[in-house]
């Protein structure tokens, strides 16, 4: 059994890959492709040339993403940053969490070299050596509290300054690089070659080279002074790039991580996602409480009810009781969830009608003030308390996640009893004078697991997903939400982290009920 | 030569004629809920009784009612589509006699397993695949009988050593998958036998299994009979088995007795024309034949059923697919054109309600006979 889980184990990491990247895939086949958002354009074809602004600013999200990256790489460097396992230099941490890497090589202009400057221009500047900081870290943390604060502080402010005056450089870098490529695509459609000039507006070094270049060009004069200025303002960035990198590895920060000889075992870093620029773990760990909360409370429900009255119909069969869950089951599950959501708010919630409950969100503004369970105050003031507040806004999310989900359970364990019923062992049993309750209870229901345990598997990762119908009626910022929103926006980040989490929980969810078997049918083994 | 008094001395210490028998199923009907036609009569106006140490065989094709008869000694006929339409099942616990027909659900679930035990004829499915052998003896063994689990445990570890498993103790803890058919049957037998029941329903107990192990299991259900003085009713469609180990057999047809004689009488003087077309039809060596004799050989002629002792006085033997005789008198119940009359001492036979008996009230029929018993009859 232990081997069998081990190799379960083992096979979800080909299987998790497989997902994310088919997924990743998809999002990045899509109109505007990953990160469509970021672009203001998003995908749409835009005419409009003059938009130079807008240009400088995809570049630049492009380069701090790597947007511009073939799509393949882009996975792949976010496998590299999820996987426990990291070769090489090692991440950096600084005191606000964020994770630091070693600046990304620039990418050089187009034609640079070939239609504008020399290779010699292109050279890449001398390597420096590591920058050496006022304490080593055997320094640092011999020191006191207060004085490793100070030390910290100056690593991180040498740190800080590189970064800043590079981010600089860099910005100056792309808007140059912006502009030769408006000039190429300029130049191009002077000489009316409409193939070197993409959908986005850009040139394609590709067709240019192949034409070579028209000096008699009227923006061939432009090329030249741009490519200069674009050249002039790579290897300004290339020579910050490389103050950067020589404080970088000099280690300004803590590593990340536990290192074992060449290699560190860290913990996988999900990154941030693009449109909200925060961690993508603080945005799942904010939205996942609030979806656990609502289906935590809304599964055991629906199967408390659906099981047993699933087997009292079993028992029953043909009764008004049998005729009258399944009738009541079906008919709730036919009420579409939108619909009835909004009658529960118009009706239940709003208050014009009854007003009996609050009409969107987990808490009211100012629960966090309140006590946890409910209570009186000095004045005589009964406050309801964060626990019944929270119960009090959880009960028409609730009741809508709920009253469709009976139907298939209940039916499910009637059929799977009434098999059974019916079953030689049944009547053995019968005919050894066992009583009617137990022959149920006993015999009949622990063999109608199985379909009950399949059914298991296929809710429980619906705990995480949640629901976006109800998430969107209610104003609850759960999973749902979080997953269209990144979706919606191609949030690279989100989405994978999204996804990665679900098919985990989902494949754990099968290996669960695959023990389950296991444990409920002694036919069952897997060794 | 009586060996009976030498191997079984407790069989000679009682007078046989003068024991009561365990069960009389008296004029029993069962009908089946049949959708929208018209209701099934499984069982019509059934007759039969065992005594303690008899094995009384019930023979004949499948749907006859056979089965149907056993479980209603039991009540595990599913009611509905099931239904009790008529009769009286008498069952003589040693101190008073009671109708299983109108028990309890609470007094009924005493006596089935402790008192009255079934085996059935699917081992391969009787059995809880998810709980273990032991559990399923153990369940019945405590719910029937005043002890503790670990006693228990001796008692059931005793029945399966009883019925030949070997390693009884280590095979407790075996699921049924882990069990071949014989071993499986065997496990059933052992559950039935836990708690010494006083009457035993054998539903083909044998049918599933290959013929080496099905006397083994013979064998074994003879001789805790006769050393238990339980009562059994054996039920089968293999006349070999019928010949080898019952007392009394009776041959049932359609839902109704058909005929009902000591083995040897049964054997050696069929009357019913049935009957006849039962045992002609079972192929027999040193006799090379192109085609067997089919039942519907010998039933399909209106001679055979000319032939019963009182037939010059209209007697005629009741037989479904016939026309009724012109001089029927039939009685205003289910089966009031059929009769049980006991055509010569010993020996009952169905037949049409006629001119002839409908008067006639015969004794129903109720035999003590044993082989054991029968200083003539024993067996080399």
């Amino acid at each position: 059994m232990i081997s069998y889980i081990t190799r379960r184990l083992f096979l979800m990491i080909p299987t998790l890959i497989g997902i994310t990247f088919l997924v990743f895939l998809i999002v990045a086949m899509s109109p505007g492709g990953i990160g469509a958002a970021l672009k203001g354009s998003a995908g749409a074809v835009e005419s409009d040339a003059g938009a130079n602004a807008r240009a400088v600013q995809e570049a630049y999200l492009e380069d701090r993403y790597g947007l511009d990256d073939p799509v393949i790489v882009q996975y792949g460097r976010w496998l590299a940053r999820i996987f426990p396992v990291q070769f090489g230099t090692r991440d950096q941490r600084d005191p606000t969490g964020e994770v630091i890497r070693y600046p990304k090589d620039l990418k050089v202009p187009v034609l640079a070299g070939e239609w504008y400057g020399s290779e010699a221009d292109l050279e890449l500047p001398d390597r420096m050596p590591d920058y050496i900081f006022d304490h080593t870290w055997d320094e640092i943390h011999a020191a006191g509290e207060e004085e490793q604060e100070a030390m910290r502080e100056s690593r991180n402010l040498a740190y800080r300054a590189a970064a800043n005056e590079y981010a600089g450089a860099r910005a100056a870098y792309i808007t140059a690089r912006t502009n030769i490529e408006q000039t190429l695509v300029e130049y191009a459609n002077a000489e009316g070659l409409k193939k070197a000039v993409t959908k986005d507006n850009k040139p394609r070094p590709g067709v240019l080279r192949r034409t070579g270049i028209n000096t008699q060009n009227e923006f061939y004069e432009k090329v030249q002074s741009d490519g200069a200025e674009a050249i002039r303002a790579l290897q300004e960035a290339r020579i910050a790039r490389e103050r950067v990198g020589a404080i970088y590895r000099a280690k300004p920060y803590p590593e990340v991580g536990l290192a074992l000889g060449p290699v560190a075992i860290v913990p996988p870093d999900f990154g941030r996602s693009f449109t909200r620029g925060q961690p993508v773990f603080k945005l799942i760990g904010e939205a996942l409480p609030r979806t656990l909360l609502l289906n935590l409370i809304a599964i055991p429900i629906i199967y408390f009810i659906a099981i047993p009255s699933g087997m009292l119909a079993a028992t029953r069969q043909g009764t008004w009781i049998d005729v009258g869950s399944g009738a009541l089951f079906v008919a709730l599950w036919s009420i579409p969830i939108v619909w009835a959501g909004v009658l529960a708010l118009g009706y239940l919630a709003h208050k014009d009608y009854l007003g009996a409950f609050p009409v969107s969100q987990l808490h009211a503004p100012e629960a966090n003030s309140f006590t946890f369970l409910p209570s009186v105050d000095a004045n005589g003031n009964w406050s309801r308390g964060y626990a019944l507040d929270t119960l009090w806004h959880v009960c028409l999310p609730v009741a809508c996640l709920v009253y469709g989900g009976f139907a298939v359970l209940s039916k499910q364990t009637r059929a799977a009893m009434l098999d059974n019923f019916n079953a030689d062992y049944v009547r053995t049993a019968k005919a050894k004078g066992v009583a009617g309750r137990d022959i149920v209870y006993k015999h009949v229901f622990r063999n109608s697991l199985l379909p009950l345990i399949t059914m298991f598997a296929s809710l429980f990762p619906a705990l995480l997903s949640g629901s976006v119908v109800i998430e969107r009626i209610f104003t609850v910022q759960g999973m749902g939400h979080l997953i269209i929103e990144a979706i919606n926006l191609r949030d690279r980040e989100l989405l994978l982290a999204n996804v990665l989490m679900i098919s985990t929980v989902n494949l754990i969810a099968l290996l669960i009920a695959d023990i389950l078997y296991a444990l409920a049918d002694p036919r069952i083994t897997y060794d | 030569m009586n060996t009976a008094t030498t191997t079984h001395p407790d069989a000679a210490s009682r007078k046989p004629t003068a024991e009561e028998p365990i069960l009389q199923v008296k004029d029993l009907a069962v009908s089946f809920d049949n959708g929208k036609g018209p209701r099934i009569q499984a069982v019509d106006g059934v007759r039969m009784s065992v005594y303690p140490r008899q094995t009384l065989a019930v023979v004949g094709e499948s749907g006859c009612g056979k089965s149907v008869t056993a479980m209603s000694a039991l009540r595990l006929v599913p009611t509905p589509p099931g239904r009790y339409d008529r009769g009286e099942l008498l069952y003589n616990d040693g101190r008073s006699v009671v109708n299983v027909l109108e028990l309890s659900d609470k007094q009924m679930q005493r006596i089935r397993g402790d008192e009255i035990a079934m085996i059935f004829q699917e081992p391969m499915t009787s059995l809880n695949p998810v709980y273990t052998i032991g559990d399923q003896i153990l369940e019945a063994i405590l719910l029937h009988q005043h002890v503790k689990v670990k006693e228990a445990v001796e008692i059931a570890v005793k029945a399966m050593d009883d019925v030949g498993i070997p390693q009884p103790r280590e095979r407790l803890k075996a699921y049924p998958h882990q069990f071949s058919g014989g071993m499986r049957q065997r496990v059933m037998i052992a559950m039935a036998l836990a708690c010494q029941p006083r009457l035993l329903l054998a539903d083909e107990p044998t049918t599933a299994l290959d013929v080496t192990i099905q006397a083994q299991i013979l064998e074994l259900l003879n001789d805790l009979r006769r050393t238990r003085s339980m009562g059994m009713m054996l039920i089968t469609h293999d006349l070999g088995v019928v010949a080898e180990n019952a007392d009394v057999i009776c041959v049932m047809y359609a839902g109704r007795v058909v005929e009902y004689a000591n083995v040897f009488e049964l054997f050696e003087n069929p009357l019913h024309p049935y009957t006849r077309g039962l045992f002609a039809s079972i192929p027999k060596m040193h006799q090379k034949r192109h085609r067997l004799v089919t039942i519907s050989d010998v039933v399909d002629d209106e001679e055979q059923f000319r032939k019963l002792p009182g037939a010059e006085d209209g007697v005629r033997p009741w037989w479904p697919w016939h026309d009724p005789p012109k001089d029927l008198r039939s009685r205003d119940y289910a089966a009031g054109d059929y009769y049980l009359q006991e055509v010569k001492e010993d020996h009952w036979v169905g037949v049409w309600r006629t001119e002839a008996v409908s008067e006639h009230e015969s004794r129903p029929p109720d035999l003590t006979y044993r082989i054991s018993d029968d200083p003539t009859r024993q067996k080399e």
